[in-house]
C-alpha cells in the first residue's frame, strides 16, 4: 500500500521551533518525528511514501533525497501554498490509480506502537475506507466520531460545542480509495466534508486504537512526544567511538552514539539519547527524558531535566534545563536556568501566538527558537517562549 | 499498479493463492490471472475482469497444484485485454511471469529480442521478462544465472515473480522500488505485494528491499543482492495482526465490542416480555418462597433482583449465592430457586439447583445457551437471547440479566397489582429507551471516562459505594475492576462508611461513589452525604452523577455526568459506566483484557 504524509503545515502553535523547521523534523529521542513515522510504515509493510511538503520545505526534501536507510521509496509533492488539508491531499492524486487504496497519514501525530500496521489490519478486516480513532489524553482535544455496534462510523463531529460530548477523535491515519480524490474536489476540497460525505454514504469504519497517542499540537508536546518514545525503549546502546571517562554511572536505558564523550563524574539517569559528537562536561547530571543533539556541549556540573536540545547547542556551566525544548545552535550560557515552576504550583501559562494557553502542566520550562544566544546568569521566567536568533544579554550583579 | 500473490507448499494452494490476491484487489484491478503447475507443466489461465468473477468463470479452485502465483492488474501500459493479462510465457512456454511496476526501458529490449525472432503477444512492457529469461536460460542453463542476468538488464521499477518447469517446485522474485515481501509459514511460503496477501496464514514476512532477489521452495527460502551475488540475511518481521480482529468486529477486545452490544442485547431482553417472561412470572407468584440464585457476576445480578422484585412488586426474594445456597436455603415443593447464569455450566449454581431439586423444590433459570446443563436440569427457563459472550468478563450477560429482573419485577407486581398498569407501562416504556440512551452514552461519554480511568490508572486500592439498588450496581462494577485490571476494588452499601470503613480513608483509597437521580430524593440525599463524609477526611471521590455540570463543584475530586434518564434505567446506565471504567483502566495498564489472569468463562468446576 502507498502512503501519504501530510507534512506542509505551518505548525504555527509550535513556534519558535517550528519556525526555522517543518514540524516532522523536530528531534525527538534522538531521532525525529519523521524518521519514527518512515520506521512505523516500513514495519507495517509499506513501501511508497509520498510526504507533501510545503513550509520549510527544503529540510524535508534534503532530508528524502538522502534517505538510503531503511529501504522505502521515499518521494515528495510540493504543496506551493500554505493551504488547508483537503487541498494538501489532492497533491498526491496523480500518485494513486483509479480503484487503488492507499494510507492518509497526518504529520504532526505520534503513537507509542505502529498505528499504521492497526489501520491496515482494519482495512484487510473490513475491505472499505478506513479511519483511525482514539480517546484522546485531555479533554481539550476532545472530538466525537459516533459509531454504531458494528464499527461503522455514523456521524463525526470534530470541535465539539459545550462539554457533553467527549468520545473518540480522528487520530490522522486513514485508508481511502482513489476515488476519495473526487469527493474532495466535489466537496470544495473541504477534507471534513469529504469525510462526512463518506459517512453518509454508509461507507467509513473506525479502526480503534487504544495505545498512547499524541497530537503534537503546542510546544509542550514536543516534550511528551518525546517521553512517549523514550518510554517505549529497552535496550541501552552504547557506539564503539563513544568515549567515557572513569565514574561515568548510566542508571536505567541510554542511548550514547558515535563519537560523543562523557566526561568524568557525569551521570546519566535513563531514559536519555547523547547525539553524534556531543560532549558531556565533568559532573553534569543528565536526568530522564533527555534528548540531546548531535555536536552539542555540555558544560561542566550542568544538570539537564526532561528536555530536547537540537543539534550544536551549547550549554554554559553550571547551567539547569529543565522541561524545555532548545533549538539548534543555541549558546546557552553559563549559570543560567530556565526556571521550571510558578511559586504557588499553579500550571505553567505560554503564550501562543496573541493568546495565553495554559499546558496543564506545573512543571515547565522554556522554548528556545534556534541561534538564540543566552547570555550568562540569565534566569529564564516558566513558559516563556525565545523567537529564533534573539540575544538575551547576559545579567551582572557587579558591574564595575 | 497491481498486486502480486504466490504460494508453494505442501499440499493444494489454490485455495490459499485466491485469498491473497483477493486481499490484493484494493491495489486495483481489470484483469487477473494465474500461473499453476500441473505435474511439472505449466497452466495459465488470465482474463479481464474482478479476482472472485474470474476464479469463478475460470473455476480456479477446481485445479490442483502445489505452487502458483496469481496477479491483479491496473493497467498502465496496453490496454485492458485478456492478452495484456499476467502471467506472461516465454516462447518456450517454459517460465510465466508476474510483474508489478514498470520497465522503462522495454522498448530497446523488445526490439532487441524481437531482432533475435522472440514474438510477443502483448503490447506491455512486462513481457520483455519471460523472453529475457528464456534467452538467458538457453546460454546457461541455469535459472538462477538467467534471472541475475535478466535483473541486471531491466530499468525501471519492478517487482517480479516467475515459476519455470525448469525448477518446478520454487518461486523466483525480484524487487526494485515496488513493493515485495515474504511470508514464511511452516509447511507453506508466500509471496505478495504486501502483508495481506498471507497475513491469513503466517505471521513471518521477509521484506525484500530493493536490488535483492529470493528463491522459496516449500521448505527453504534464501535472499540475495543481484549485484553482489551475496546471500543477505534478512530479519523475520513479525506481523503482530490480531488473528480474531474479524471476529471481534475490528473492536480492540471482545470486552468492549459486548458493551456495545448491549443497546441490541437489552432490546432482544423486550422481546421476551409477552411469552417466556409471562411463564416465568406465573411461576413465581405460584411459588411462596423464592430464592434468586447466582455466582459471581450473576449472584449481584440476583441482589440486583432482591431490589427490584421489592421495589416494583413489594416482595422479598432473596438472593443467595450458589456456593452458600445449600447452607441457607429451606426448601420445599411450593419453594422456588430461579438461578442465573450466562454459559448454563456454572458448577456451584448447577450444585445449588440439583439440591434444591433433591428437596422436591420447583427449579428456575435465566441462561445465554440453549443446551445448556442448566436448560435442561430446570422445571422452566429463560433464553436471554444476548448472543455468544465470548470475553471472560462478563458484560451484555449480566447486563442483560438486571434487565431481565426488572421486566419480572414489573410482571409481578402487575399480576400482585402492586403497582398500576399505568405505572406498569410508564416502566416498561422508560425500559425500552434504554438501548437508545446507553448507545448514545458509549458515544458521547466514553473519553470523559477513559480519561479519569487512565488519569487513576495505577490507583492501588477503590471503594465502589452505592445505595439501595446502586449497592449491587457498586458490586458489580467493582468485580469488574477485580477481574480485568487486577486492581483491588471493594464494593459496599454507603451506609457501611461509618461504620468502620472511614478509618481507611486516606490519600491511597479513591472512592467512586454511584449517585441517584435527584429525583430519587430521600436516596439521593443519604448517598450525597457518604461523599461528605469521605470529602470530610480529604479522600478522593469520583463521583458519576446525574447532576449538571460543575454544580457540585467542590463536591467530588472527579466527576462523570450522565445524561438525564428515567429513574428506572438509572442503575443499569450506571453500571455501564463502571464496566467501561474498569475496561479503560485495564488498557492503561496493558492487561490481557479477554483473557483475565486466574478466571475462566463459565466456571465449571466446585
Amino acid at each position: 500500500m502507498k502512503a501519504v504524509i501530510l507534512a506542509a503545515g505551518k505548525g504555527t502553535n509550535l513556534s519558535p521551533i517550528t519556525t526555522t523547521r517543518p514540524l516532522p523534523m523536530i528531534g525527538l529521542a534522538g531521532s525525529t518525528l519523521f524518521d519514527n513515522t518512515l520506521d512505523l510504515l516500513k514495519k507495517s509493510g509499506i513501501n511508497d511514501v509520498f510526504v507533501v511538503v510545503g513550509h520549510q520545505k527544503e529540510k524535508l526534501i534534503a532530508r528524502i533525497n538522502d534517505n538510503n536507510r531503511n529501504g522505502l521509496n521515499l518521494h515528495y509533492i510540493i504543496q506551493s501554498k500554505n493551504e488547508a488539508i483537503g487541498r494538501a491531499v489532492l497533491q498526491a492524486k496523480s500518485k494513486i490509480s483509479p480503484g487503488e487504496y492507499f494510507l492518509l497519514i497526518y504529520g504532526d501525530t505520534i503513537t507509542s506502537e505502529n498505528l499504521f500496521a492497526k489501520a491496515q489490519q482494519s482495512f484487510h478486516t473490513f475491505k472499505c475506507p478506513i479511519a483511525s480513532i482514539c480517546l484522546p489524553p485531555s479533554n481539550e482535544m476532545f472530538g466525537n466520531v459516533f459509531l454504531n455496534a458494528q464499527m461503522k462510523i455514523t456521524q463525526i463531529i470534530e470541535k465539539p460545542k459545550g462539554d457533553n460530548l467527549g468520545n473518540y477523535v480522528l487520530s490522522g491515519a486513514f485508508v481511502l480509495p482513489e476515488s476519495f480524490f473526487s469527493l474532495l474536489e466535489k466537496n470544495g476540497r473541504n477534507m471534513e466534508k469529504a469525510l462526512k460525505s463518506l459517512v453518509a454514504e454508509g461507507n467509513l469504519m473506525a479502526s480503534m486504537w487504544e495505545d498512547g497517542w499524541l497530537d503534537i499540537v503546542y510546544p509542550w508536546h514536543i516534550l511528551e512526544a518525546n517521553k512517549m518514545l523514550m518510554d517505549s525503549w529497552n535496550e541501552s546502546s552504547i557506539a564503539k567511538s563513544a568515549v567515557l571517562e572513569a565514574n561515568v554511572t548510566i542508571q536505567g536505558v541510554a542511548h550514547i552514539a558515535e563519537g560523543a564523550v562523557i566526561k568524568a563524574g557525569a551521570v546519566l539517569e535513563g531514559p536519555c539519547s547523547i547525539g553524534e559528537g556531543s560532549y558531556i562536561g565533568n559532573n553534569s547530571l543528565i536526568r530522564s527524558y533527555t534528548s540531546l543533539g548531535a555536536n552539542c556541549s555540555v558544560g561542566y556540573g550542568v544538570e539537564l531535566k526532561n528536555c530536547v536540545i537540537l543539534d550544536r547547542t551549547r550549554v554554559g556551566r553550571l547551567s539547569f534545563i529543565g522541561d524545555s525544548v532548545l533549538g539548534e545552535n543555541v549558546d546557552f550560557g553559563a549559570g543560567s536556568m530556565t526556571v521550571n515552576r510558578n511559586l504557588d504550583w499553579t500550571p505553567i501559562t505560554v503564550k501562543i501566538g496573541n493568546q495565553n494557553v495554559s499546558s496543564g502542566l506545573t512543571k515547565l520550562g522554556a522554548f528556545v527558537g534556534d541561534n538564540v544566544v543566552v547570555g550568562a546568569g540569565n534566569m529564564i521566567k516558566p513558559g516563556t517562549s525565545v523567537a529564533p536568533g534573539k540575544i538575551l544579554p547576559a545579567c551582572y550583579s557587579v558591574t564595575d | 499498479m497491481c498486486g502480486i500473490s504466490g504460494v508453494v507448499g505442501l499440499r493444494n494452494v489454490t485455495d490459499m493463492l485466491f485469498e491473497g490476491i483477493l486481499s490484493l484487489e484494493y491495489r486495483g484491478y481489470d484483469s487477473c490471472g494465474v500461473a499453476l503447475m500441473k505435474r511439472n507443466k505449466l497452466t495459465i489461465k488470465k482474463n479481464v475482469g474482478g479476482v472472485e468473477e474470474f476464479f469463478r468463470k475460470e473455476n480456479i479452485l477446481s485445479h490442483k497444484s502445489k505452487i502458483g502465483l496469481a496477479h491483479t492488474r491496473w493497467a498502465t501500459h496496453g490496454k485492458v485485454t485478456r492478452d495484456n493479462t499476467h502471467p506472461f510465457i516465454s516462447a518456450d512456454k517454459k517460465f510465466a511471469v508476474v510483474h508489478n511496476g514498470i520497465i522503462s526501458n522495454h522498448r530497446a529490449l523488445r526490439d532487441q529480442l524481437e531482432r533475435e525472432g522472440f514474438k510477443f503477444e502483448s503490447e506491455t512492457d512486462s513481457e520483455v521478462i519471460p523472453h529475457l529469461l528464456e534467452k538467458f536460460y538457453r546460454q546457461e542453463k541455469d535459472v538462477e544465472e538467467a534471472l541475475v542476468k535478466t535483473l541486471n538488464l531491466l530499468e525501471g521499477t519492478f517487482a517480479l515473480a516467475f515459476i519455470t518447469e525448469y525448477q518446478p517446485g520454487s518461486i523466483f522474485c525480484a524487487k526494485r522500488e515496488s513493493p515485495l515481501m515474504l511470508g514464511i509459514g511452516d509447511e507453506f511460503k508466500f509471496i505478495g505485494s504486501d502483508f495481506n496477501a498471507f497475513v491469513e496464514y503466517t505471521r513471518n514476512a521477509v521484506i525484500i528491499d530493493d536490488g535483492e532477489y529470493a528463491i522459496i521452495s516449500r521448505d527453504a527460502y534464501i535472499v540475495k543482492n543481484y549485484f553482489t551475488r551475496m546471500e543477505v540475511e534478512k530479519p523475520i518481521t513479525k506481523i503482530d495482526w490480531d488473528s480474531e480482529t474479524s471476529k471481534k468486529g475490528g473492536y480492540p477486545h471482545y470486552m468492549l465490542k459486548e458493551i456495545y452490544e448491549q443497546p441490541q442485547t437489552i432490546s432482544n431482553a423486550l422481546e421476551l416480555l409477552d411469552g417466556p417472561l409471562d411463564e416465568l412470572a406465573e411461576l413465581i407468584s405460584a411459588s411462596n418462597r423464592v430464592y434468586l440464585v447466582g455466582v459471581g457476576s450473576t449472584f449481584y445480578v440476583a441482589k440486583f433482583g432482591t431490589y427490584a422484585f421489592s421495589t416494583y412488586a413489594g416482595e422479598f426474594f432473596p438472593a443467595v449465592s450458589s456456593d452458600e445456597f445449600t447452607a441457607l436455603a429451606s426448601l420445599d415443593q411450593n419453594s422456588l430457586a430461579l438461578a442465573i447464569s450466562q454459559s448454563g455450566e456454572t458448577f456451584d449454581t448447577l450444585t445449588a439447583l440439583k439440591f434444591a431439586k433433591s428437596q422436591k423444590s420447583k427449579t428456575a433459570a435465566i441462561v445465554n445457551v440453549m443446551g445448556s446443563s442448566i436448560a435442561r436440569l430446570v422445571d422452566q427457563f429463560v433464553m436471554q437471547g444476548s448472543g455468544p459472550e465470548i470475553s471472560v468478563i462478563s458484560t451484555k450477560a449480566a447486563l442483560t440479566q438486571m434487565t431481565l429482573m426488572l421486566l419480572l419485577a414489573l410482571k409481578l407486581g402487575l399480576k400482585k397489582e402492586r403497582i398500576s398498569k399505568a405505572k406498569y407501562k410508564e416502566h416498561i416504556n422508560s425500559l425500552r429507551e434504554a438501548p437508545e440512551i446507553i448507545h448514545s452514552v458509549l458515544n458521547e461519554r466514553s473519553g470523559f471516562i477513559h480519561r479519569v480511568a487512565s488519569r487513576y490508572a495505577k490507583s492501588k486500592h477503590w471503594l465502589y459505594l452505592g445505595r439501595g439498588v446502586y449497592f449491587p450496581i457498586a458490586l458489580e462494577s467493582a468485580l469488574k475492576m477485580k477481574e480485568v485490571a487486577y486492581v483491588h476494588a471493594e464494593g459496599m452499601p454507603g451506609g457501611f462508611l461509618k461504620h468502620g470503613t472511614l478509618a481507611l480513608i486516606d490519600d491511597d483509597i479513591f472512592s467512586i461513589v454511584f449517585i441517584p437521580p435527584k429525583a430519587d430524593k430521600a436516596l439521593y440525599e443519604s448517598t450525597i452525604h457518604c461523599v461528605e463524609e469521605i470529602r470530610a477526611r480529604s479522600g478522593f471521590v469520583l463521583g458519576i452523577h446525574f447532576d449538571e455540570r460543575g454544580k457540585n463543584r467542590n463536591l467530588f475530586s472527579e466527576e462523570l455526568i450522565l445524561p438525564p434518564v428515567p429513574p428506572i434505567l438509572a442503575p443499569i446506565i450506571q453500571l455501564v459506566i463502571g464496566q467501561l471504567f474498569a475496561y479503560f483502566t485495564a488498557t492503561t495498564l496493558k492487561r490481557t483484557v479477554d483473557r483475565p489472569r486466574f478466571l475462566a468463562k463459565s466456571v465449571t468446576v466446585g
